[in-house]
């Protein structure tokens, strides 16, 4: 009887701990195609999320609110048998606030907190655009890069303002992708 | 309440260390005071932050606060779930020592818990089904109806008023198209625009010329004329146009921008490129604006705002639920938190002086009356406390009153032990004899002298002292002891006891003894041995008789023998038969005087015996020395010896012992040769004589016995045989044995005569040593 018990707490501490770790990483499925690029000693990363314009993220859009898609970037080396080791990361983010009077869509990209962009729009391809895609970003240097050596850039994608009913404090990226890649200089 | 415990005796227990120690947060007043303080503000801070929630950012609602509650809302439900599993772990494994009041905690606790976590969460459901009734009806159709369509008016206008403007720059770069906007006159462009404004048409126009020529590689946009409306504020920017411009000119078609102005207001912009043919290249930008007054502005911007908010909303409806539910969840686990808690702190403050008091109930009972508990409190249980330490100090004074009493009562003991000890020892060794009866009638004490005269084994402690007397040999002394009961004390009498062929003569004392309790305490009786002394009275009435008679005999004998001499020769010349017959009476007369005259002489000898010259004497080479005269002397009697080994010297007149010895072996001899019981050609009883001597250490005597086997004496006999001229043989003064014993007695000794056995005669002398 106190095996049977024993071995229930254990099955509902596995599914517990299951729900913890899949649940976020079936959410975080593999929506972002990440390309990079290597030239005049720089990383230069491309990513483009998809699927990302669902109706909640419209609705917030059109009503005026203002939404931000941020891209966690993060240049990672592989290491067997251990943790992965971050080499470099940085944070972009793509906000867009609708103004529903003039019909304008107002976009600005930050990098770390930093605006680097920033302009008044009408059409909604160009916002779409502009939230999802990044071309060739030189976003690292790739002097700390060893040659021959397997890297990958995983980018992980938020968006903001949620929809849900709680903030759940360890939750992971709404989407994530990642490119590998072989340094050869 | 927090009691801590004090102590008085440093073995005790530890003492607790030095310095100050900081009271856990239970026991701190002022922490608990802030703790409350710093719920109730935050309480406060949450209602008023749900009554201002309208005004506040829906996205700081949503994203902030959010965070916030859900962050609270897991710390709370972690308490809970940690105070909880704390308590039944305690509870599980104090119950597991055995501990006290275990039970007591979790009942309290669940009792808590149970009370508030029905109506707490009957609050919260209920609470949340009203809000989410509340946020369907938020958005109800007909407000998102009104809304949408005025936010649609709104826009529209805004709308229209752009296309409008962007058809009047569109109109006006048609018409720039035939002017060289290159030459440094301008007037053309003026007087072509100036109409524009004039009539109203637009406000403002602005018109750019493409510096470096069509087709350059950068191309940027050159002011040259800026016409506007005296009617237009001047608060408007003329980089807005330049950047609209510019913006024109890079995407080669026409741009639409709204320019907030600050004195209220819009200004709607519209860029339109200037092409000399529709396939040219661009060679100007022009841009017309139209000024929409700040009442109309604000108008729609209210609409659109009213419209946002409610779009925002309705967004954000899920988080926004979520914050109020999160505020009714934190608030119940506050309370049930709170429950939990203050059922823990009140079992707490409950069980830490009744736990305390029951270890001091355990201390007091297991001796430590120092044990103390120090109250902080001046609430019952600080009274219970001081009730406590009231009781142990009580129990304290009296165990020490009690203490003392023991040392005193031991010390009295031991004097009475000592002076009991001293008594017994007196009792026991004094040669008088001492018997004393208790109130039940028995035998409650026998020394060693009363059991020695009276013959009586120690089994006889605790006896009926009527069966005890009820022997032959002691029935005077039961007859002394039934006088003493029923007529009282008794004066001093002499008893005379006959046991084993042997007279004993006793001075008895009787006396009752009383006790407090004035009831029957029992008797004692005293009595001393006076055998030896009436004994030696009546030597000394013998010897004193003795001389008497040698004196007054003596005396006559003389002249009786000269006269009856006188008359043999006076009639010695008489005729014969006179002769013979005065021959025959003097002869007898002579004859019996002179043995007259031996008596006397034996008479005045027993009489004048000289004091005895002691000095210290073996007493078995002495009975060897005398006993020798007797070797080869006898064919048909035996002459045996039984000497103890290392018998202490003796202190005696060698010579007179030695009488002593040779006249009981002259005895013993003679009776043996007379008796026709004894036939020393008989194997089977030939006559013997036992000598033998021993060392009585207790008594402090050495003894020597003469034992025949004869005939023996007669009980009557017995204590007749040391009395003068008192004699069972046919030939003898009768005064050999009143010699020994005046021998004996001289030396201090005693001589005892009882039976040998089934047969014979035993002589007992014992003579005082030294060991």
């Amino acid at each position: 009887m106190k095996q049977f018990v024993i071995s229930g707490c254990r099955v509902a501490g596995a599914s517990v701990c299951a729900l913890f770790v899949l649940v976020p990483a079936l959410i975080a499925a593999d929506l972002v195609r990440v390309r990079p690029l290597y030239r005049d000693d720089r990383i230069l990363v491309s990513f483009e999320l998809t699927d990302a314009f669902s109706e909640e993220v419209l609705a917030s859009i059109r009503s005026g609110l203002p939404t931000t898609f941020s891209y966690e970037v993060e240049l990672r080396r592989a290491i067997r048998f251990w943790f992965d080791r971050t080499v470099a990361a940085t944070t972009l983010a793509a906000s867009v606030r609708y103004d529903n009077l003039t019909r304008r869509y107002h976009l600005s990209r930050t990098q770390d907190g930093r605006v680097e962009a920033s302009e008044v729009v009408e059409e909604e391809q160009r916002v779409r655009d502009a939230m999802t895609m990044f071309e060739r970003l030189p976003l690292f240097s790739a002097t700390p890069l060893e040659a021959n050596s397997e890297y990958y850039l995983r980018v992980s994608a938020r968006t903001r303002p949620r929809g849900n009913w709680f903030v759940w404090p360890w939750s992971r990226a709404t989407a994530s992708g990642s490119a590998a890649f072989t340094f050869i200089p | 309440m927090s009691t801590t415990v004090r102590q008085t005796t440093p073995s005790f227990r530890s003492v607790a260390p030095a310095g100050p120690v900081r009271p856990p947060f239970r026991d701190n007043p002022r922490l608990i005071l802030a703790g409350i303080t710093l719920l109730l503000a935050a309480l406060i801070a949450m209602v008023v932050l749900a009554d201002r929630s309208a005004s506040l950012s829906p996205e700081f609602l949503s994203e902030a606060v959010l965070y916030a509650l859900t962050a609270a809302d897991l710390t709370m439900l972690v308490a809970l779930v940690f105070v909880l599993a704390r308590n039944v772990i305690k509870l599980i494994v104090e119950r597991r020592r055995g501990l006290p009041f275990a039970r007591f905690r979790a009942k309290l606790v669940a009792a808590m818990l149970a009370l508030t976590l029905i109506p707490a969460v009957l609050v919260l459901l209920v609470g949340s089904e009203l809000l989410r009734n509340s946020a369907d009806r938020w958005f109800s159709a007909p407000v998102d109806e009104v809304l949408t369509s005025a936010n649609q008016i709104a826009s529209d206008y805004y709308f229209d008023r752009q296309v409008a403007v962007s058809d009047d720059a569109a109109r006006i770069a048609g018409a720039l198209a035939s002017v060289d906007l290159m030459a440094d006159d301008v007037g053309p462009v003026r007087d072509l625009i100036t109409p524009e404004v004039i009539a109203g048409r637009v406000e403002m126009v602005q018109v750019y010329r493409v510096a470096g020529g069509p087709g350059a590689a950068r191309p940027e946009v050159v002011p040259i004329v800026d016409l506007a409306a005296p009617s237009l504020p001047q608060t408007h920017s003329p980089a807005s146009a330049d950047r609209l411009a510019a913006r024109a000119l890079a995407d080669g078609t026409g741009a639409r921008a709204v320019e907030p102005l600050a004195g209220g207001g819009d200004l709607v912009r519209a860029a339109t490129a200037i092409r000399r043919s529709t396939d040219g290249p661009i060679v100007g930008i022009v841009v017309a604006s139209t000024h929409l007054t700040g009442e109309l502005a604000a108008r729609s911007r209210r609409i659109t705002d009213a419209y946002e908010a409610y779009s925002q909303l309705r967004v954000l409806k899920r988080p926004l639920q979520g914050v109020y539910l999160s505020f009714f969840l934190m608030v119940t686990l506050l309370i049930l938190v709170s429950a939990t808690w203050m059922g823990v702190y009140i079992a707490k403050r409950i069980m830490r002086p009744v736990q305390l008091l029951a270890d001091g109930a355990r201390a007091i009972e297991a001796g430590r009356l120092d044990y103390r508990i120090e109250p902080e409190t001046a609430d019952e249980f600080g009274s219970l406390v001081e009730a406590f330490n009231s009781m142990a100090g009580g129990l304290a004074a009296g165990q020490r009153k009690l203490e003392r009493s023991q040392a005193d009562l031991r010390r009295k003991n031991v004097e009475v032990e000592g002076r009991r000890r001293y008594i017994e020892t007196i009792l026991e060794r004094i040669a008088t004899g001492v018997v004393s009866i208790g109130s039940d009638g028995r035998v409650s004490t026998v020394n060693r002298s009363a059991a020695r005269l009276l013959g009586l084994a120690p089994a006889v402690i605790g006896l009926p002292a009527e069966e005890v007397f009820g022997r032959a040999d002691l029935q005077p002394l039961a007859d002394v002891l039934r006088g003493l009961t029923a007529r009282g004390d008794q004066p001093p009498r002499e008893v005379a006891l006959e046991r084993d062929g042997r007279e004993w003569h006793l001075a008895v004392t009787a006396t009752n003894l009383q006790s407090d309790a004035d009831r029957g305490g029992g008797q004692v009786m005293v009595f001393d041995d006076v055998t030896p002394l009436i004994r030696a009275q009546r030597v000394a009435t013998w010897r004193h008789v003795a001389r008497r008679l040698a004196h007054e005999i003596r005396n006559p004998l003389t002249p009786i023998q000269l006269c009856a001499e006188r008359l043999r020769r006076h009639f010695s010349g008489a005729p014969t038969a006179t002769r013979a017959l005065t021959d025959e009476c003097t002869g007898t007369i002579v004859e019996e005087v002179e043995s007259l005259k031996a008596l006397v002489d034996e008479f005045s000898q027993f009489a004048r015996m000289p004091a005895p010259r002691t000095v210290p004497v073996d007493l078995n080479a002495l009975l060897n020395d005398a006993l020798r005269l007797y070797d080869g002397l006898f064919n048909e009697i035996r002459l045996d010896r039984a000497f103890a080994a290392l018998l202490p010297p003796v202190r005696v007149d060698p010579e007179q012992i030695r009488r002593v010895v040779i006249n009981l072996v002259d005895n013993a001899v003679e009776v043996l040769r007379g008796s026709a019981g004894v036939d020393a050609s008989r194997h089977d009883h030939p006559g013997r004589v036992v000598i033998a001597t021993e060392h009585d250490a207790a008594e402090g005597v050495a003894r020597f016995t003469v034992a025949d086997n004869g005939p023996g004496i007669s009980a009557a006999d017995r204590d007749k045989l040391f009395m003068p001229y008192y004699s069972t043989k046919q030939r003898g003064s009768g005064l050999g044995l009143a010699i020994v014993r005046r021998i004996v007695i001289e030396h201090g000794g005693n001589i005892e005569v009882g039976k040998n056995g089934e047969r014979g005669t035993r002589f007992t002398v014992e003579l005082p040593c030294r060991s």
